[in-house]
């Protein structure tokens, strides 16, 4: 819902008290409801650096609220919720409170880009969505997003191994995800492999499921995959949270 | 040869209008109210320009010293025009020194006078030692001093630009936009960062009218690359918490209402009408349009001309302008002038 057409008084921010008295007078039950003051008292600067030091938060403090991104937006098409122009100025002000009761919607981006072609200033808000998720994840607001948790799977192994695994990937993922094998998607698409594809190349596929080939002299490639990794994630992590990450470096 | 033509202020607009008339051979008569050329960038301390970049004293300076070396300038200063007489070609001015001049034609390049914010007491100018205006800030960075909160010299953590300070305020019975004061005040935004980089700096706006290529080159540019943070609101107060003080309005875009502290707000004034425009009115016998700068008679048709034949105007006595208008404009009228003065011109 576009901001303008939210109520302004939510329940959450309404308190009634069995007995209270102030001032001598009774303002016991809800004929004294009382609404909690709405007022920003101060801005936090250090939100938005924190999100324009992650990957895709860069360009964020040149959003002029325009909404072209909003309006251009595939998940607010179907969510008038999800809701990029006002999150990024949440970031850019500090209001943090208010961001974090989104964080359950944020995510839901599908990097669809439409909002990036509609900027016009070229926040490139798709990515400032990415960097916003990532946020909430390294500062504890959320748990890992299936899309980072998939994202994960691929990367361990290709650092591993150097490809890929199908079968290694639908796996771990839906281990990592509590997420049962059984499931009738995955048995009607073993089906249909099984009686489509020939036979040399289902061997195959068994055999790489099995042995989990590795590209050949890859082991310089993984540490060097691997150290850049780790500096990444250190940077990341001292960005959003300097004390802790200084602290875990010592 | 035709008489001198005479130019009221010496500012920006009466610069120009007297260089050009001189690069043309003919002579004029400067005619300045206080001790030095220049009009607002010398007289107030402007820092560097909109949108040059070069220091006003530098520039202005320039035009200045042009003139003061220009055997064809009669530089009159600390002197106002006390009478004018007679018609187009063949006026007599009194000037306050007591002395008089046969003129052709005249100029009035009286500029404007900056809105004095005591006006506005909600917005604590006055009342709070930290509440400074552009004037103050383009003084502060042009002295060399740096911008330092005026009660402690502390260097600001927060500050506060507050745009259309005595412009579009009906209240107050300004209903113009002064023009030039939300680029300057980007300009401003991006000199404190560029001293300060762990200031913040905040402009409260209604909208935002850096208008053509100061687009790209302040709005654009102030966000970008100095992260400066523009916010839709018209502040309602200015108070104090005894330490810092206390900027009060409606956040419009999160419909919320704020009470952010900072170390310095600044309020972004507008350009008056100059204040001895009613005297200038009856002396030259020109009129006033109803905001009270001086009238221009057409847009299209002779640039620059008043109610009056033979008085022209140019620059911010006829509404807000920028410096290089002001300039041009300069030109415009000394052209429109020599040609009102010379009748022979006009027939030929
Ligand atoms: C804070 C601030 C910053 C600005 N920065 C910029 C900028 O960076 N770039 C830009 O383009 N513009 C800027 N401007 C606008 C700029 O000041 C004007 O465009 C410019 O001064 C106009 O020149 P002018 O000659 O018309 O008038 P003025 O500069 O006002 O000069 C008028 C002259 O006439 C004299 N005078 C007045 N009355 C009389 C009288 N009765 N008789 C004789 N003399 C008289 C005055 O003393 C003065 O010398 C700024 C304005 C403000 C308020
Ligand atoms: S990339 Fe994300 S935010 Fe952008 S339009 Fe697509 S779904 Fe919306
Ligand atoms: S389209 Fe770009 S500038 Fe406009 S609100 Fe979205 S991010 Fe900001
Ligand atoms: S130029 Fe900007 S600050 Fe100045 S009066 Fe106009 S809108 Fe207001």
């Amino acid at each position: 819902m576009p901001i303008h057409e939210q109520s302004l008084i939510r329940p959450e921010n309404l308190t009634t008290h069995e007995e209270k008295i102030i001032d001598g007078i009774d303002v016991s039950g809800h004929w004294s409801t009382f609404i909690e003051s709405r007022v920003v008292t101060d801005y936090n600067e250090q939100m938005e650096d924190e999100i324009a030091a992650l990957p895709g938060g860069e360009f964020i403090h040149r959003c002029w609220q325009c909404g072209s991104c909003t309006n251009s937006c595939t998940v607010n098409a179907v969510n008038p919720e999800f809701n990029p122009r006002f999150w990024i100025y949440l970031i850019r002000m500090g209001i943090e409170s208010e961001l974090i009761r989104d964080k359950d919607i944020i995510w839901q981006c599908v990097s669809c880009n439409k909002c990036t072609y509609a900027c016009p200033r070229d926040v490139y808000p798709e990515g400032v969505m990415k960097a916003t998720s990532h946020w909430l994840e390294l500062k504890g607001h959320t748990p890992q997003s299936p899309s980072a948790i998939f994202d994960e799977v691929c990367t361990d192994q290709i650092v591993d191994t150097g490809k890929i695994e199908d079968g290694r990937t639908l796996r771990r993922f839906m281990q990592k995800t509590g997420q049962s094998l059984l499931q009738d998607w995955i048995v009607a698409m073993i089906k249909q492999l099984v009686s489509h594809l020939p036979v040399s190349l289902l061997a195959k596929m068994g055999l790489s499921t099995l042995i989990a080939p590795r590209t050949s002299g890859w082991s310089g490639a993984r540490r060097a995959l691997k150290r850049y990794i780790e500096e990444q994630q250190t940077e990341q992590q001292m960005a959003v949270n300097p004390v802790v990450a200084g602290e875990e470096k010592h | 040869m035709t008489n001198p033509i005479l130019i009221a202020g010496g500012g920006p607009a009466g610069l120009a209008a007297s260089h050009a008339l001189s690069c043309l051979g003919f002579k004029s008569i400067l005619v300045e109210k206080e001790d030095r050329l220049g009009g607002a960038p010398i007289l107030s301390g402007y820092a560097k320009l909109v949108p040059s970049g070069e220091w006003a004293r530098d520039a202005i300076g320039g035009m200045v010293e042009r003139a003061m070396n220009d055997p064809l300038i009669d530089v009159r200063l600390n002197t106002t025009v006390t009478s004018f007489s007679g018609e187009s070609g063949r006026f007599s001015a009194g000037l306050s020194d007591g002395s008089g001049a046969d003129t052709g034609a005249a100029i009035l390049c009286t500029g404007f006078t900056h809105f004095d914010p005591v006006n506005k007491p909600e917005w604590g100018f006055g009342t709070f030692e930290d509440v400074v205006t552009t004037t103050q800030v383009e003084q502060m960075i042009s002295s060399g001093q740096g911008v330092r909160c005026p009660s402690d010299q502390r260097k600001p953590k927060r500050v506060a630009i507050l745009l259309c300070v005595g412009s579009r305020d009906r209240q107050i019975g300004r209903e113009w936009c002064s023009k030039i004061c939300c680029t300057v005040s980007a300009n401003i935004a991006m000199e404190i960062r560029e001293e300060l980089p762990d200031c913040h700096v905040y402009i409260y706006y209604m909208d935002i009218r850096t208008f053509g290529l100061y687009e790209t080159k302040y709005y654009w540019k102030s966000q970008e690359e100095f992260k400066i943070k523009y916010i839709k609101a018209r502040i309602a107060e200015v108070t104090s918490d005894g330490e810092r003080l206390i900027v009060k309005g409606e956040d419009t875009l999160v419909k919320r209402p704020i009470t952010i502290p900072f170390d310095m707000v600044v309020h972004a004034i507008g350009m008056d009408p100059n204040t001895d425009n009613r005297s200038i009115s009856s002396v030259f016998g020109v009129t006033l349009e109803p905001n009270g700068y001086v009238d221009q008679l057409s847009v299209y048709g002779t640039v620059g001309a008043t109610s009056r034949p033979g008085v022209f105007v140019a620059g911010s006595a006829k509404g807000p302008e920028t410096i290089d208008d002001s300039i041009a404009q300069g030109h415009a009228a000394a052209v429109a002038a020599l040609a009102a003065a010379n009748p022979a011109a006009e027939t030929a």
